[in-house]
This record gives C-alpha cells, sequence and structure tokens, in this order.
C-alpha cells in the first residue's frame, strides 16, 4: 500500500534503431535504448547515480547533431532518432576499448574480476583485435592495497569510471574514496589515505566494472562458472533485501546484491553480505541425538521426532498442556511458524508459545503500515534514536535518498521524543513518516498520535530484530494472539515467563527451534534449559540448546531450506535452497514439526513442504493472500483511520 | 603604405604610471564606469550589441548575447573574469595584466553592472604572480576609490571584486572547469546543459567574459559601440591583441584592426621572418588550431575566412615556423602539452593523448614505422568530437593538419632512426 | 585351381616368415610421436617456483569439465608460485579428460601441457584423479628444507622424453599397486 499515485504526463515517443518506442519525459536515452531492447555499453552509467559523461562508451548518433552524443546524459525529445549501430559508432566503440586497454594492465588471469568483467565483455564484443601498445609503456600504481578489511584496491586496473566516488557521495554520504592527480595520472584513493571505515563497502565491489575494488574475503576463492547462484533474502536482518547466494561445493562463497527497488535498491550491509562464513560453519549439528528411552545415542532425525513425541504426550499426560511451553526463533520461515504455531496450540494445546523475550502487548499491523519505498515521499522522516539504523543498515541508504536525492527531511531525534515539542514543528505535511525500532514502539505510537491532528497523515514503520521477526508476529508465534493479530483463544506466558516458570521448575518440558542468538545469550535461558525435565530442540549449531537438549535434531541455516519470510514492512519474500548441508540431507524443519505434530495425533493436511503449506497460510490469513512473489501483505487494519 | 598598429584596447599604453589609478584617471579612466552608472544595464547592453563585441578568449562568442542568457530575475548572479591564460603561444593578456591592469577592472565593473552581478571573480592564472600581485594592488585602489564594494559611487549598487589565483591547469580556462575551481573542487569542466548562464557559480547564474573583451568596455562606452565596430569589417568588427612569436623580428602584441589585415600584414609588423628565412608553417590562434602555410598570408584576419582557410583566429595569436623547423617536433610538443594538462575526466582525451604523446615521441625519434602513422590518424578519429570538451578534441587538430600538409615530412620520419629535418639542417640533436 | 591355391599360399607363407608388428605391450612401447596428448605435466621454473598462477582458465576452457582449481594467495615468505597467486588444490580427472589440449592452449603461463604418457590404465577410479603432486614435474636444482621438504619426485623431468619401457612409473607416493 504506497502513497497515491498522481497521473502520468504525456509519453514522449523516439525510434532507437528504427524501433519506436514511448517513455515518459525526462527520460534519458540510454534508458530508452533498453526499453526498446537495445543495448547500450556503459562504464560510468549507473541506474541509481547521476549521470556524469566520461567514459564515452554510450556515444550515439542521434538525429542530424553532427556530433555523437553520450546516451547516458541526453534526455530524450519528442521524434529524436536514435542509431547506435552505424558505421561511425562501431568504429568509435572500437576505439574508445582501445583507448581504455592502452593503461590497463595484463591481469585477467589473476583478477577475480575476470569471467564477470565488463571490460572483458566490451572488449571481446566491441573491441579491436589486437594491441597497438608496448605492454612496457604502460603507467604503474598501487596493486593489492587494502583499503579496510573487506575491500583491496588495484589502482592500475581502474579504468575511472567514478562510480565508486559517486556511490561514496551519492548513495552513502561519506565520500570516502576521492580522485587525486590529473591526466594518466589520476588515481582513486581514500580521503587522506584513511582505511575505509563505512558499513557499506561491500557494495564498492559491485558498482566497480572491474577489477580495481574486489571483496578481500571473496579474493581467489572461484571462478564465476564454478558458482552456483541462488536468489534468496538476507538473514542478517529484517528488511528484507533480496541477494544472490553464490556458491561452491556446497560453501557459499559469497552474497551479492540483486535490485529490488522496493526494499534494498540494489545495495546490501557489510554486516549481512559478509555474513555468510557463519553458513559454512564446520561445529553444525549433522545427527539427531536422544538422551531418552536410553543413554545418550544418535539416531535417524525422524526416529528422535517420535520419541520427542512420545516423551511430550507423556508430559501433557502426566500434567497438562499447560505444562509445555514452546519457543521458536525469529529466523524461522513463515512456513514453520505456521506449523509450529499448530504444533503448541493445535495438537499439544498449551497458550505458551513466543519466538524471542520481549513482551508486545497490544501488537497492531497499522505500526509498519509505512512501506520503505515510501520513505522517499514523505515529506518529514522522524527517526527515533538510534537503534532502527542499528537494526536495519541499508535503512540508512533509503533515508539519505530521501533527503539527497527528493529532497526530504530526516529528523533524527531521540529515542523517546516529547511528542508535543514534535507537533510544534512538524505540522501541516501530507505525509509524515515515524520510523523506530520495536523495542520503542511504544514512543512511536505517541508521536504518531500527537502528529496525526496536525498533518495530513502520519504513517509508522516500525523495525523487528530477526530475519523473519514480522512474519513470526504476523503468524502468532505470541502469546495472546493467534495467526493475523487475532486474539488467541487463551492467552499464555510470554518468553521471558517461559524461562521463568522452566527455571522454577513450574514447567516440565520445552519445545525449543533455534538457534536463537537471544535465548542463546541469556542466563535465563540455560537456567531454564539445565532445570526442565524435558527439552525437545532443533538447531544448527552448538549452544545452550545442543547441550542440554534430551531430544537434539539438527536444523537446516536460512540458505538450506525453502519458504517464505516477512520483512518489517510486512513483505513476503521466497527464500530458497542455494545449498544441501554438506554432512547430508537432514528434513527441514517444517518437515520436523509436522512429523511431531503427527505423532502427537495432530491432523496436517497435505505434505509438509513450503508451497502448500503457505497455501494454508493464506487460507488462514486472507491478508497473505497472494503474497509470495514478493508483495506487501493487505492488512484490513491498515484501512482504519490512523 | 607599410601596416600600422590601431590602438584602441592599447590607447593607453605607456602612458605615465598608468598602472596607478592616479595614472590611469589623468587619462580619463574610470570616466567610462561613471557613465555606466548612469546609463543603465540596459543602455549598456545595447551599446555593447552595437560594438559587435566578440569573445577574445577563442570561442568568438558575440558578448551581448551571452549576457542576455541570464534568466530574468534570478539573483544573485556572478561575472567571472577568465584571466586563466594557458594557450601556448598566447600572452595578450598577460599584456593587458601588466600594462592596464585598472582598464581591466574598470571594464569588469562596467559588465558586472551590465549583469547586476553582485560579484565579480577574477580568477588570475597561477603561475603569473607578478601580474596577481599587481592586480591585489588596482583591485584595492579601486576598492579605496570607491569603485568596488558597496554603494558604489553612490548609485546603491555592490559588488565585490574578488582576485582568485589559479594552480597551474589549462584545463580551468575552460569556463565550467573554471567554475569548478573557484568553487574549491577539482578543476574539470561540467556537464552542460544546464550552462552557467543558468546555473553556473554556486548554481546561480553567471557569465564568464575573457580579460580582453573586458579590457574593450571602457573605449566602447566612452566612444559609443558604432565607433568601435566601424574600425574592423562588418562580419569582424573592432581591434584584436595579436600576440606574434616564434622564428619573428620583433615577438610581441601587436593591436589591429580585424578583417582589414592579413596575415601578411602582421608578420610585417612583427619584423618578418627573422634573420631572413623562409616561412614554412605558421599556426594562428593558439596551440589548438590547425596549421596553415605560406599560401595563406594574405588570409584577412577575420573569423569567416581563417576558418574557410582551415584554421580559426581562436585566441588571437599566430606562431611563426621557419625552414629550419621540424612540424613532427612542433606537433610531438604541442601534443606533449595536450597530455600533460588533459583533466583526465574522459577515455578518449586521457588515453588518447597519452598514447598520441608516446606514438609522436617514437616518430620524432624516427622510431615508428609506417603503421604508426596509421594508429595516429585513428587515435585522432577516436578523438575529435567524442571528448567530453573541447580539449580533447583540439589535442588533434595542430597534428592532425601537420600531417596532412607536410605528410612527405611525417612520412620521412618513419624508420630514419633519428629526425630527418635536424639532421637535413645541421643542428645537434 | 592349383595357381589360386599357390598364390594364396605363397602370401601365407610370406607372412609366416616375416616380422610381425606386435609390439609387447607394456614391456615394450610404441615411441609416441612429439606432439602426442598424454598425461597433464604442471611445469615449473628453472628457479623451482610453480608456473601454475592458479587462475582456473584451463578449468573454464576445458569442454568436460575434469579439472578442479582451488586458487589461494601466496605468502610472500614462502612463495609456491612468482606473484600472489596460486594453485592451492589442482586436480584432473584422467578418465573424464578427453586429451583435447584446450587447457594447454587456455593456460597463460604455459603451466600446464600434455606429455607423452599414454600407459594410464589402473585398477581403481580413485587412482585416477590425478593431484597437483601426481602432476607437477620436479626440478633438477631440488634440495629439500624445512620449510620445502618438497616429495618423492614422481614425474621427473627426463620423462619428456620416451618413457622407460621396463620400469613401470609409479603414480603417486602411495601407490601400492
Amino acid at each position: 500500500m504506497t502513497a497515491e499515485v498522481q497521473p502520468g504526463p504525456q509519453p514522449v515517443t523516439l525510434t532507437v534503431d528504427g524501433r519506436a518506442v514511448a517513455v515518459e519525459p525526462g527520460t534519458l536515452v540510454w534508458d530508452a535504448c533498453e526499453k526498446a531492447g537495445v543495448f547500450v555499453p556503459v562504464y560510468c552509467a549507473h541506474r541509481k547515480m547521476e549521470p556524469v559523461a566520461v567514459c564515452r562508451m554510450c556515444l550515439v548518433e542521434i538525429g542530424t547533431m553532427p556530433k555523437l552524443q553520450p546516451a547516458c546524459a541526453t534526455v530524450v525529445q519528442e521524434g529524436m532518432e536514435v542509431r547506435t549501430q552505424t558505421d561511425r559508432v562501431r568504429r568509435f566503440r572500437e576505439g574508445n576499448m582501445e583507448f581504455l586497454l592502452v593503461n590497463h594492465p595484463l591481469d585477467c588471469p589473476v583478477c577475480d574480476r575476470g569471467g564477470e568483467c565488463d571490460l572483458q565483455d566490451f572488449a571481446q564484443r566491441y573491441g579491436p583485435p589486437r594491441s597497438r601498445v608496448p605492454i612496457t609503456g604502460k603507467v604503474h600504481f598501487d596493486k593489492a592495497r587494502a583499503l579496510s578489511d573487506k575491500i583491496t584496491l588495484d589502482q592500475e586496473r581502474c579504468i575511472l569510471c567514478w562510480r565508486c566516488v559517486r556511490y561514496c557521495d551519492e548513495i552513502t554520504g561519506d565520500r570516502s574514496i576521492v580522485l587525486q592527480e590529473r591526466a594518466v595520472h589520476t588515481v582513486i584513493d581514500t580521503f587522506e589515505g584513511r582505511p575505509l571505515t563505512g558499513e557499506f563497502q561491500g557494495n564498492l565491489p559491485e558498482v566497480c566494472p572491474v577489477g580495481a575494488l574486489t571483496h578481500t574475503a571473496y579474493r581467489f576463492r572461484a571462478r564465476p562458472w564454478d558458482l552456483q547462484r541462488t536468489v534468496s533474502i538476507c538473514p542478517g536482518c529484517s528488511y528484507g533485501c533480496t541477494l544472490g547466494v553464490d556458491s561452491r561445493d556446497d560453501e557459499v562463497v559469497r552474497f551479492v546484491s540483486q535490485d529490488n527497488p522496493e526494499v534494498d535498491d540494489s545495495w546490501l550491509c557489510d554486516r549481512g553480505r559478509y555474513s555468510f562464513p557463519e553458513l559454512n560453519r564446520s561445529d553444525r549439528i549433522r545427527a539427531a541425538e536422544l538422551r531418552l528411552e536410553g543413554p545418550l545415542r544418535q539416531v535417524p532425525a525422524l526416529e528422535a521426532t517420535a520419541a520427542a513425541a512420545r516423551a511430550l504426550a507423556l508430559v501433557v499426560e502426566q500434567s497438562g498442556p499447560g505444562a509445555v511451553a514452546v519457543l521458536g526463533t525469529p529466523a524461522m520461515t513463515n512456513e514453520e511458524a505456521f506449523a509450529l504455531q499448530w504444533l503448541a496450540r493445535g495438537v499439544i494445546g498449551t497458550p505458551h508459545l513466543d519466538h524471542q523475550l520481549a513482551e508486545w502487548p497490544g501488537l497492531d499491523p497499522v505500526e509498519f503500515r509505512l512501506a520503505v519505498a515510501d520513505l522517499e515521499r514523505c515529506d518529514t522522516v522522524l527517526v527515533l534514536g538510534e537503534r532502527p539504523e542499528l537494526a536495519t543498515p541499508v535503512l540508512s541508504l533509503r533515508l539519505y535518498k530521501a533527503e539527497r536525492k527528493r529532497g526530504r527531511e530526516v529528523r533524527r531525534v531521540a529515542a523517546d521524543p516529547d511528542p508535543a515539542e514534535l507537533a510544534r514543528t512538524v505540522r501541516d505535511r501530507q505525509l509524515v513518516g515515524v520510523v523506530a525500532h520495536e523495542g520503542d514502539r511504544d514512543a512511536a505510537l505517541r508521536v504518531a498520535a500527537a502528529l496525526a491532528p496536525v498533518n495530513r497523515e502520519v504513517r509508522r514503520l516500525t523495525l523487528t530484530e530477526g530475519m523473519n521477526g514480522r512474519g513470526c508476529k504476523d503468524l502468532g508465534l505470541l502469546p495472546d494472539l493467534g495467526p493475523g493479530y487475532v486474539a488467541a483463544p487463551a492467552a499464555g506466558m510470554g518468553g521471558r515467563a517461559i524461562l521463568g516458570a522452566a527455571a522454577a521448575g513450574r514447567l516440565r518440558a520445552l519445545v525449543v527451534v533455534g538457534p536463537n542468538p537471544e535465548l542463546e545469550a541469556d542466563p535465563a535461558f540455560e537456567a531454564a534449559c539445565q532445570r526442565v525435565a524435558l527439552l525437545v530442540g532443533v538447531t544448527t549449531v552448538p549452544g545452550v540448546l545442543s547441550r542440554h537438549a534430551h531430544a537434539l535434531i539438527p536444523g537446516r541455516t536460512a540458505v538450506e531450506k525453502a519458504g517464505t519470510v516477512t520483512s518489517s514492512e510486512g513483505r513476503v519474500q521466497p527464500v530458497r535452497v542455494a545449498l544441501q548441508p554438506r554432512f547430508g540431507t537432514p528434513p527441514p524443519e517444517l518437515r520436523l514439526l509436522v512429523e511431531i505434530g503427527r505423532e502427537l495425533g495432530g491432523r496436517w493436511t497435505g505434505e509438509p513442504r513450503a508451497t502448500p503449506t503457505f497455501a494454508a497460510i493464506e487460507a488462514a490469513l486472507p491478508a497473505y493472500r497472494g503474497t509470495r512473489g514478493g508483495l506487501r501483505a493487505a492488512w484490513p487494519q491498515w484501512e482504519r483511520p490512523a | 603604405m607599410p601596416v600600422e598598429e590601431l590602438r584602441i584596447l592599447t590607447r593607453h599604453l605607456g602612458q605615465p604610471q598608468v598602472t596607478e589609478r592616479s595614472g590611469y584617471e589623468a587619462v580619463g579612466g574610470y570616466q567610462s564606469l561613471r557613465k555606466a552608472l548612469a546609463m543603465g544595464p540596459e543602455a549598456i547592453t545595447a551599446e555593447v550589441k552595437a560594438s559587435g563585441l566578440r569573445g577574445r578568449g577563442g570561442a568568438a562568442f558575440p558578448t551581448a548575447t551571452k549576457w542576455g542568457f541570464l534568466p530574468k530575475g534570478v539573483f544573485p548572479r556572478y561575472l567571472c573574469v577568465n584571466a586563466d591564460e594557458s594557450e601556448p603561444g598566447c600572452f595578450k593578456d598577460r599584456v593587458l595584466l601588466e600594462a592596464l591592469p585598472h582598464q581591466l577592472v574598470e571594464g569588469t565593473l562596467i559588465a558586472a553592472f551590465a549583469l547586476q552581478a553582485s560579484h565579480a571573480f577574477i580568477y588570475i592564472r597561477g603561475e603569473y604572480r607578478a601580474q596577481r600581485e599587481l592586480l591585489d594592488r588596482c583591485v584595492a585602489e579601486a576598492y579605496a576609490a570607491g569603485y568596488a564594494g558597496r554603494d558604489i559611487l553612490g548609485s546603491g549598487w555592490d559588488c565585490e571584486l574578488i582576485v582568485h589565483g589559479g594552480a597551474g591547469a589549462y584545463i580551468c580556462g575552460e569556463e565550467t572547469a573554471l567554475l569548478d575551481s573557484l568553487e574549491g573542487l577539482r578543476g574539470q569542466p561540467r556537464l552542460k546543459p544546464p550552462f552557467p548562464a543558468v546555473r553556473g557559480l554556486y548554481g546561480q547564474p553567471t557569465v564568464v567574459n575573457n580579460v580582453e573583451t573586458l579590457s574593450n568596455l571602457p573605449y566602447i562606452l566612452e566612444h559609443g559601440g558604432a565607433a568601435y565596430a566601424a574600425h574592423g569589417t562588418e562580419a569582424s568588427p573592432g581591434t584584436r591583441l595579436f600576440c606574434v612569436s616564434g622564428h619573428v623580428e620583433r615577438p610581441g602584441t601587436y593591436e589591429v584592426p580585424m578583417g582589414r589585415t592579413s596575415f601578411r600584414d602582421l608578420l610585417e609588423l612583427a619584423g618578418g621572418v627573422w634573420g631572413g628565412r623562409q616561412l614554412k608553417a605558421m599556426q594562428p590562434g593558439g596551440g589548438s588550431m590547425p596549421v596553415l602555410g605560406p599560401e595563406h598570408l594574405d588570409v584577412p584576419l577575420d573569423f569567416k575566412a581563417v576558418a574557410d582557410a582551415g584554421s580559426s583566429l581562436g585566441a588571437g595569436a599566430l606562431v611563426v615556423m621557419d625552414e629550419s623547423t621540424c612540424l613532427v617536433e612542433v606537433s610531438m610538443r604541442l601534443v606533449d602539452f595536450y597530455h600533460h594538462e588533459s583533466c583526465g575526466k574522459c577515455v578518449p582525451c586521457r588515453e588518447g593523448t597519452y598514447f598520441e604523446s608516446q606514438l609522436m615521441h617514437r616518430l620524432e625519434a624516427g622510431l615508428a614505422s609506417a603503421d604508426e602513422l596509421r594508429t595516429l590518424a585513428d587515435i585522432c578519429e577516436h578523438m575529435d568530437g567524442r571528448c567530453f570538451c573541447p580539449l580533447g578534441d583540439t589535442a588533434t587538430w595542430f597534428v592532425m593538419s601537420a600531417y596532412r600538409m607536410f605528410r612527405d615530412e611525417f612520412e620521412a620520419h618513419c624508420g630514419a632512426g633519428q629526425c630527418p629535418v635536424r639532421a637535413q639542417a645541421g643542428r645537434a640533436a | 585351381m592349383f595357381r589360386e591355391l599357390i598364390g594364396g599360399l605363397r602370401i601365407t607363407m610370406r607372412n609366416m616368415l616375416s616380422k610381425p608388428v606386435t609390439i609387447q605391450y607394456p614391456e615394450e612401447q610404441r615411441p609416441v610421436p612429439p606432439r602426442a596428448r598424454g598425461r597433464h605435466i604442471l611445469h615449473r621454473y628453472d628457479n623451482g617456483l610453480e608456473k601454475c598462477i592458479g587462475c582456473e582458465l584451463c578449468a573454464g576452457a576445458c569442454p568436460v569439465g575434469c579439472i578442479y582449481v582451488l586458487a589461494a594467495a601466496n605468502d610472500p615468505a614462502h612463495p609456491v608460485s612468482p606473484g600472489e597467486r596460486y594453485a592451492a588444490r589442482y586436480e584432473i580427472n584422467l578418465v573424464r579428460c578427453i586429451y583435447c589440449g584446450y587447457c594447454a592452449e587456455a593456460c597463460p603461463t604455459e603451466a600446464i601441457t600434455l606429455g607423452p604418457r599414454l600407459d594410464l590404465a589402473d585398477y581403481k577410479r580413485e587412482r585416477l584423479v590425478a593431484t597437483k603432486e601426481d602432476l607437477l614435474e620436479s626440478w633438477p636444482g631440488f634440495r629439500p628444507t624445512a620449510a620445502a621438504p618438497g616429495r618423492p619426485d614422481p614425474a621427473p623431468r627426463s620423462e619428456l622424453a620416451a618413457p622407460s619401457p621396463t620400469a613401470p612409473v609409479a603414480r603417486s607416493a602411495t601407490d601400492t599397486a
């Protein structure tokens, strides 16, 4: 649900190589060519940055203009005739490629960009067949210099497209990369030679068209033809950035950005991008272990689920369903959360269910009515405290875009500001956005309530923790709410209370799906695990849960399973299987939970697989209907007056 | 009849203490400024239009037309004086700065008033240290006399006059690079549109004019635009200060009426080719312009006529080369100049001038093969009209014209092992 | 009738008494042509550094995907190859390989060539995946040190000539068949 769309202006028609195309006024010829299906090679032009027309690769013939014009910097006119395949254009492309190769080092065999390099590709396609410059005649600069622990710079390979300089200026605003010297001695370098310290360095090798800026973490790891790419969602936070998981030999070697203009806008933060080593850990839980019905032994996973179910049945029979509590993790997929919710309430019959430790009384989807993309349409955005940008770093780039490119006001205020004071200065706007971390949602609610009477519209965006913090809430992994924010049949204990009750001996069994970093870090969790009589745990890596579980079943990481996750703004996006665990093919958590439930006599229609489970979710949650491909859920609560 | 200079622009040259305010005022200095303040901006612009004055920086754009591009009602606006004279062979602005600095200050203030500018910046080439000091003193004198600053001469108009030094970059003579440099950024040309008249210095409407152009304004206001125009021809009105250098008896600046004077006349004024030698080649317009030969001596100093002859009057220079000159060596030196001065922004100029330079050195030393002449032609084809700004284009004009006009000489260098022209002239390498 | 019989028998007698062309392989071996493409060799420079820089172009050019290369950065104190990059793992599946030589053509440093050895049969398929140790040539100046103890020479340089017909060459130090 985005802000109202204004009716569009009259389109401009032009021809590109004889093909007619209609575009909005103000469109660049380069974009019009793309729409017409004509490829124009570029180096300096970038869809997210202002044109500079320095590489000259995009020069094309336009109408009767005597000189070739840069397609990336020329605005379309009605009736324009663009020609990209004439002899003049072809000859110039060959000449320009020759110029680019005059000083470029012969590094291809040792350069990480080889195989996915625009310089190689365009040289092959448009360039001259042989060199007319002796190798010894090239200028020399620094090679393989660490700009930080994440980025390596090779100044000789740089073709001076300025994309990195402009990225640091227009996208992140930190201006950490600059041009130095003049003519052929021009190089890029960091400002005053300082190391890079930003949180978005990992986008630099992607904007760089050659191997001048490379990921240190990817150095020499693979060639593009070694890689399997799977498009999925970043597991780092709840913003929901789309990324490509590149794996070689069943190990993730890098994450690459994809472009979702509604969310990440083609950027990733370093924390998310470089989190993949966590997915390659060698100390994975490889086999299910039982400390039930006998000494510790390894068993097949589905044997462990059966044993766990029997043990749970015994607890319920002896002490009632209220003696069992269920804890998930905000990293679970929607399908897993749905199954866990069914297992807890529908099968075991316990009301004690949660996915994290804080309390959220009165949760309402109105708290995330503001879409990420709408941040750049707000007249004013208020950001409460530091936590929103710490939780979801890519948010900072969208906020800077709103300021820099759209001229919006972005105000960073205290985490709990004085609402009356704000209402004095933020008034008479068309749309005000209030962005807060879920820990500050009460403050956000107060601010929104104070601003609503003096502005036309106020919308909030609340950021959750964990890859699927929002989905777990939408699907009712909460003690007081069921799926769709409907009141649960009986309110139970939440995460913190569950831990306390378990440690005090008031709960006999805990079913925990992990890994849940918040639980693992909390001493109350260890106390609970030690005390409780039955601990059923599903997790991927060693920790408190694995040490104490009576039935321990291996799980799958975010890149080893299929399903959907819901971002903070309520966008439902698919995660896909990028690789199988190296030690085997354990059943996914969804299957494990359904098997436990079925063993306990529960009914689960259909196969315990992601796609049919999502259909079941759609049936239970009309707001989720048709959203699987990356749409925001449509909450009826959003239609209420704010 | 022997050729004579026509001292209009430089009429006060040599007057006692004319570089000081008192000396300049004694010959009528700053009267035109007073007249301008009384006339008002529209009347001033009308006189400049009537004079037909065209920019003297090299582009020869009609000055009044350029002034007319400023959008109405948008303030503040700025005037920038381009004193970043760096074109090889040009030193006329230096002469004006050294000998008639107050005339420039007066012309600047007249133009700033006509444009209703709040600030006038004089961007002076960094290497002109002594000239800058002199100019600073003259500007201080102007302020002291109330010609600059607040409520100038009681007119109610404020204008700050600021002198800013460059730091050794030819590219900063290009108007948008000048503006970026003035703003404290890297001196590199800007993407146009938007044009400086609409969005220039600090995003405000700006006009950039050359030193010589503005130095003509006191005369134009004193005697009227029509009187100025009458000194040249209809197509090329007024006079021009030409810099003659190279193999001549008396190198220097010579002011002559446009259109009625020819290259031969100019050469005669400068005493002819030195030592009684023969003219081999001459380059008008500064380092950018194509070469001309003895057959062009009678071409008049008129924009159109010189363009028809295949070159351009450019910034008003004439470099004379005698029969001992190796055109390959001259081409090499000019290419080296562009290679050094390239700002590095666009690929064809940055890499092309480097490639050209390497090749020209090989050619000059007699080490290049005939194939490399083909490469040279290709390089120039891929630079001319393809670069971000005219620097890259002009880096090819002289060498290509020299190659066309002196093809045998270029070809004789191929594989010769040394420069054949120098070997023939018996000069030491 | 007799003429045909005599004619046929004459051919039989002629062949009976002439030298057979059969070669008693593997005790005798037919000399291979100089450009025959047999088992691969990873070459070194005269100073012992490996020519292979781990660029993976051989793997990329290979039409059947029989080459596995894992590159790594050289330790400047103990470089394996000149420059920054070397092959930490280099394996060729000798039965998948079609001995086309595209890898040798693709190699920018002439590190990999196909040598004259054609006698590659074995009883165990696992032994037919040649590792870098199997493929690397030795070099005359080799002296083991504590930092680079080296390994028994599996593929002597003299192998560039025709192989010895009598001495079976060990495929790897751990070969026991």
